[in-house]
């Protein structure tokens, strides 16, 4: 004959006693009661590091600037380097112009932000090639 | 002349933790506006009228008027 034993839920009560105040932490970070919370460098290496893949595909590229897009930030300049290296792989012009105009809609009314980055990311656009999409004409409508 | 660099992180959290705020803020002034502005006051409006409300006087009125079938006016 055993007796049961009764135990409160141990991860129940952890996970009420230990809760970050999240508002302060950089993009991307979930509200983890255990768990560090990644850098901006950290977060930077890992994207750059993705569009790096030598042998990258259309989808991966699609995908990976989709996830990009979709977080609280601008894409530093490194990582969108690497994109748009990617795209020269996969001899996409059209994603690396989409690219570009996808980075100056994120900066939304942060009018300073686009033409930073077009600054940084000069020397890759002359030497991929790439025209942005106000020298084709295409960012008025 | 090279551009400094501009912040490019959190720019939407930031947003929101700034306007949120105003936007319950407002929400509740509107709110409590429409309550003491048009609500109260219909009320009362309401509550005014029927204070002084005679029901039967009003009703030998209508009768007066013809405008009831179960009842004619007095005369008929």
């Amino acid at each position: 004959m055993f007796r049961a034993v009764f135990r409160l839920s141990a991860t129940g009560a952890r996970s009420l006693a230990r809760s970050r105040a999240c508002y302060s932490a950089p993009l991307a970070s979930r509200c983890y009661s255990h768990g560090r919370v990644e850098t901006d460098e950290e977060f930077d290496s890992r994207w750059v590091t993705y569009f790096s893949k030598p042998d990258i595909d259309a989808w991966e590229l699609r995908k990976g600037m989709n996830t990009l897009i979709g977080y609280d930030l601008v894409p530093e300049a490194k990582i969108l380097d690497s994109a748009l290296r990617a795209c020269r792989r996969l001899n996409d012009m059209a994603s690396a112009v989409r690219i570009l105009e996808a980075v100056k809609d994120k900066a939304g009314p942060h009018k300073d932000i686009y033409p930073y980055l077009l600054q940084e990311l000069q020397p890759t656009l002359s030497e991929l090639g790439i025209s942005t999409p106000e020298e084709l004409g295409i960012d008025k409508l | 002349m090279s551009l400094p660099k501009p912040v490019m992180r959190g720019l939407l959290g930031k947003r929101l933790r700034f306007h949120a705020p105003i936007a319950v803020v407002l929400s509740i002034v509107a709110a409590v506006a429409f309550k003491y502005g048009v609500t109260e006051p219909r009320k009362q409006a309401y509550a005014d009228f029927y204070k002084q409300y005679d029901a039967v006087k009003e009703f030998n009125a209508m009768r007066e008027a013809g405008v009831f079938e179960s009842v004619r006016p007095t005369g008929e």
